[in-house]
Parts: C-alpha cells; structure tokens; sequence
C-alpha cells in the first residue's frame, strides 16, 4: 500500500484557508441581504425579508433573462470563434504559426478587461472604427448603433472570453491521440467525416468546460456590461453595483446577488445536466 | 573632552529630531486623476513647504473609500475628501471628527453653502450643468433653459451620470414648481426625458470619452470636468440655465482615532487660505467655498464659477444631508423607472 506524502496537506492548506475567506464573506453577504436598509447610513436595521420582495419586478427579472441570455450568446459566438483557432493551433506544424495563434490570443489577457472594455468603446462608436470603415465603403449611411446594446456587450464579451475558451479547447483537442484520425482516414473517411465522427465527439470535455466558463464568467462580469451598456444593458452585476455601490442599499444589493448566485447554480447545474447527456452521446 | 561630548550629543539629538520630522506624514484620502493632481498641487505641496511634512495620497471612487473607512474600524487615512453629501454619511457613521473650528481659522471665510456640517467643510464649488459640443447640436438649441434638454431635436444624444441621480431629479422637481425635497412631483417631468437619454455614464473618465468622442453630445456635466476637457483641446461648451445649473461642493473632513489631528488641522486650514483657494480656481476651475479670495477675472467670469453670493444663491443647492438621506430611495427609483426604460 503506497502512503501518501506528509507534505501534501500543506499543500492543500492555502486552497481550504482561501475556501473559508470566501465562505466568511458569502455568509456577510447572507447576513446583509436579510437585515433592513437605514436611509442616510451605512448601518443596516433589524432582520426582515422585505429586500426580497421587490425583486419580482420586471425590471430585476428582466435583469436575470438578460444577464442568462447574454451569457449563452457569448459561450457559443467564443466558441464559434475560438475552436476553429484552437484546432488550427494544434494543428499546425509551423512553429511560427502556433506562435503567431498564441500571441494573438493570449495577448489580450495582459491587457485587462476594463483596458479591453475602453478599447472596444473606440471601436463600436458612431465615429468608430467598424461605423468608419462602413460608411467609407459605402455600406451604411448612418452609423449602426452598436454601443449600448446587447450586441456590442456581446462582441465585447466574446473578446474578454476567447483567450481563455482556446486555451481550454486548445488543451482539449491536444489530448486526442492522432492515431484515431488516422485509422478513420485509412478506412476511407474523409477529413470532414474524420473530424465529426472523431475529432468533435473527443473534443466534447474541452468544448463543455469553456462553455461552462465562459458562461459562469460572463454571469458575473462587471466592466464590459457597465460601460459598453452605458446604463441600456442591465444585468444582474451592473444593479448590484448601482443599487448596493451607488445608491448605499447594501442589503437590497445583497438580496440580489443571493438571488443571482441562486439563479447561477441553477443554470450550471442545468448546463452540466445537458452536456452529460452529449458527452455520453459523444462517448458512443 | 567635555566640549566634544556635548557636540556629539546635540548633533545626536538634532539627528533624531531631522528623522522624526522626516518620518511624519500625512495621509490624504482622495479621488485618483484629475482631483488628486489638484489637491497635491494647490494644497499638498503647500503644506509640506509651510511645515515639512510629507503627504501621502490614498486614492479611490466616492463610495470605495467610504466603505473601506467604515470596515477598516480605524483611521487608514488622516483626512479625507469626499462629495458633501457623503461626508454627512461619514458624519452619521461616526467616521468623522468632530471639528474645531478655532483651529482653522481661516474657515471663518466660508461661505454659508460650504459649511455643511459639525465634522466636514467644503473645499471648493463647482456646478453640474449642460455640456455640449456645439457642433453636435442642433443650432436653435440654446440651452437658455434646462427645459431645452426635453427638445425632442436631442432625442437619443444625452448622457446622465449613472451613480448620482440626484442632480437631474433637482432640475425635475424645479420645472414642476418644486424642490427636491418633494421630488415625487417632478416623477413625470423625468420620465419625460427618457427618450433624449442615450446613456448613463459611470465614471469621470467614462463621462470625458463619452464626449469627446461625440458618442453622447450632450451631457449633465460637472463643470470642473468641463474645463479639464477644454484644456485637453475638446470643444464643449457649458451652458447656465436660466433655472439655476446644480450646486455641488466637494468637502474634507478629519479622519476619526487620527493620531496627526493638529496636522490634519493645518492641512485644512492651509486649504482655506484665500491663496491656496485662488490656486484651485486656476488649476481646474473650482470655486472658492472662502470670500476672500481673488479670482483671476478671466477665470471668475467663466460659465460654472462662482465667486459672488449672488452667484451662490442662484444655483440649485440641494442640501446635503437630504441627498445622503434620500440617495437610495432616488437611486432606485431611477432605476426601476429611467433607466430601464
């Protein structure tokens, strides 16, 4: 029987004291979203579950469908965007392109999203490079309203995601071995038929866990949605900052992101649930 | 042999003495840009020339720091710069000292609006008011009025400051033939406004690009801000409704359990000083809250200054202490009602 080295709870100590930090502060949060707001303090009152109540309007639901839906569109336009870059990077022979792949990918990563969320700001004005580029060519007479929308969020959001679902996908896809490739292609299967029938199928725990990043990720991002919504796009972070940060209603603020970390298990476990059932499809 | 022992020791004490003053410290919590660079110029720099004291800068949003100061339990900062209304958050959470006003003098000189409670007292004014670039607007548009933003000609090209309704309900409750402390009045007029809204923007610097890129050309607008556009070549112009443009005052105050009260007093008295507040108006057109001092006519004569108290009393001065008290109950109403819209 092998024994397990004495050093390895050491090891693990950092990641359990890091657990218990963020235990400590969603319990605050809890705590916070069921006691009442004092006007003009940043004291909260006695315990009530009045911070709950006014969460059924249509602006707070709608903020949750928004927040949902924006992240689903961004999961499948990065992931749209980001396999096919990923494959080519496993692909490739050439050095040069597997770095040239990386750079391009992993550069946005150093730059931070509030600096990526600003770059894009220039991009998808009115007097931006994409509205510029058109009305040059003679594609458009008017500038597209692409800022303050969902579509803008969305285009910003894919951007904020891509690295990190081709690094997922990239180190998926690596770890298929070629050899099934090739036994598929000397049966006769062309390269189309090699990649769906082997290629995707195998590739499925790389696509599923940057999806479920993506998506998590995107629930709960901040920046990009604040400032490229300007205020028209509201989701669930966005109100959080505006009713807790803006307005000092830290226990209204709390009650929603109970709701909202509620609402993110719920969608996870649902996302889990549909892709256990592809991978087991894909594993035939 | 006596003689040099005692060289020796008073030059050992006079070097204790240099490091000890070397080691002390102020430490200023403020804004970061625009604001910090003004405080460091106009009054840091000062007072460290008028007493050899350092000052250290910590900088963060309004609402960061507030909230740092209430968790921290203790002073992290020795004086501390914030909007007025939030200082009466500061003052009602007990994260503020109580002032004495005996020790600086020089707010003797305050102007009625700047004195703004027991534990803080504004630093300089400034204006919230329509900017606009003129070449981004339709023409007859004027702006005489604040009822000029409800033109339907400005459908889609207006941006409000996202975290503060505050000043727009004040103009709202205003055209209603009110005031702010009835707010509820001006509840349709601000509705009304919803179509011209384009955005809500969530920082100074948000605000500033917003602008300049013409994204929004028309903006509620802190006139500091204005100028710190202008001097970066951005045309704006600033426009004084008839009606009043929205007072705001930015106040200090003394960090509670401060162990550096008495420098914290000069700071703010050194602050005060009709020189420092002259400085202020010419760096980023802050208003002196003192009237004492002397204004560069060039600058006193700009939209947005104020220097006579006839100017004073014609803005829009919502009281401070209401905003604190009412800022949750308008920030959620905004937006439930303005800004999902």
């Amino acid at each position: 029987m092998t024994q397990r080295p004495a050093f390895v709870p050491w090891f693990v100590l950092p990641s359990v004291l890091t657990a218990l930090g963020l235990m400590v502060a969603m319990l605050t949060v809890l705590q916070y979203s069921i006691r009442a707001h004092i006007p003009g303090s940043l004291d909260v009152g006695g315990y009530t579950l009045d911070n709950f109540q006014d969460l059924y309007k249509s602006i707070y639901i709608n903020a949750f469908i928004t927040t949902a839906w924006l992240s689903v569109k961004t999961a499948f336009f990065g992931l749209l965007l980001s396999y096919p870059l990923a494959y080519a990077l496993v692909q490739t022979r050439s050095g040069w392109m597997k770095s040239t792949i990386l750079i391009i990918a992993i550069t946005p990563l150093f730059l931070g999203e509030v600096v990526r969320t600003y770059s894009w700001i220039i991009v998808l004005g009115n007097s931006g490079f994409i509205n510029s580029v058109l009305l040059a060519i003679g594609l458009i007479d008017e500038p597209l309203q692409m800022m303050f929308t969902q579509t803008g969020v969305v285009l910003a959001l894919v951007h904020v995601t891509m690295p990190i679902m081709l690094l997922m996908l990239a180190t998926g896809l690596s770890h298929i071995d070629p050899a099934y490739r090739r036994a598929a292609t000397s049966l006769g299967a062309g390269p189309v038929r090699a990649f769906l029938t082997i290629t995707l199928p195998l590739s499925l725990p790389g696509i599923v866990a940057s999806l479920t990043t993506a998506f998590a990720w995107t629930f709960s991002a901040f920046a990009t949605p604040q400032l490229i919504g300007g205020g028209k796009v509201s989701t669930v972070a966005t109100l959080v900052y505006q009713l807790g940060f803006s307005s000092l209603n830290f226990p209204f603020a709390a009650a929603l992101s109970i709701v909202g970390l509620i609402l993110t298990v719920v969608l996870l476990a649902v996302f889990k649930w549909m892709t256990n059932s592809l991978q087991s499809v894909g594993a035939r | 042999m006596l003689r040099k022992t005692i060289a020796l020791s008073l030059l050992s004490a006079s070097l204790i003495a240099t490091n000890a003053s070397a080691a002390e410290k102020l430490t200023v919590s403020t804004w970061g840009g625009s604001f910090k660079d003004l405080i460091d110029k106009a009054i840091g720099q000062e007072f460290t020339k008028q007493t050899g004291v350092e000052v250290e800068y910590v900088t963060g949003g309004t609402i960061d720091r507030l909230n740092k100061a209430k968790l921290a339990g203790s002073a992290e900062s020795d004086v501390t710069f914030t909007t007025s209304h939030v200082g009466w958050l500061y003052t009602t959470d007990g994260l503020f000292e109580e002032l004495d006003m005996s020790k600086i003098p020089n707010a003797s000189h305050l102007v009625d609006q700047a004195r703004l409670s027991p534990s803080h007292i504004g630093v300089w004014g400034y204006v919230y008011t329509i900017g606009y670039r003129p070449d981004m607007v339709p023409e007859d548009i004027t702006f005489d009025s604040w009822n000029d933003l409800w033109s339907p000609e400005l459908e889609g090209t207006i941006a409000l400051p996202d975290w503060d309704p505050s000043h727009i309900i004040a103009v709202s409750a205003k055209l209603s033939g009110t005031d702010a402390e009835h707010w509820e009045k001006g509840q349709d007029k601000l509705k009304a406004l919803v179509p011209n809204i384009k955005a809500f923007y969530t920082n100074d610097a948000n605000s500033q690009q917003l602008i300049s890129t013409g994204e929004t050309p028309v903006q509620l607008l802190l006139s500091m801000n204005a100028y710190h556009m202008m001097d970066e070549g951005v045309d704006i112009k600033l426009a004084m409704p008839e009606e009043g443009a929205v007072l705001g005052i930015d106040a200090m105050g003394i960090n509670k359990g401060t162990d550096q009260a008495d420098l914290a007093y000069q700071f703010m008295n050194i602050a005060l000083s009709p020189e420092v507040q002259a400085r202020i108006s010419e760096i980023n057109r802050g208003s002196p809250v003192v009237d004492n001092a002397h204004v560069d006519p060039e600058i006193a004569k700009l939209p947005g200054m104020l220097t006579t108290p006839e100017q004073w009393a014609a803005t829009l001065d919502t009281d401070a202490k209401l905003r604190a008290e009412k800022t949750a109950e308008w920030r959620k109403w905004f937006s439930e009602n303005i800004m999902v819209q």
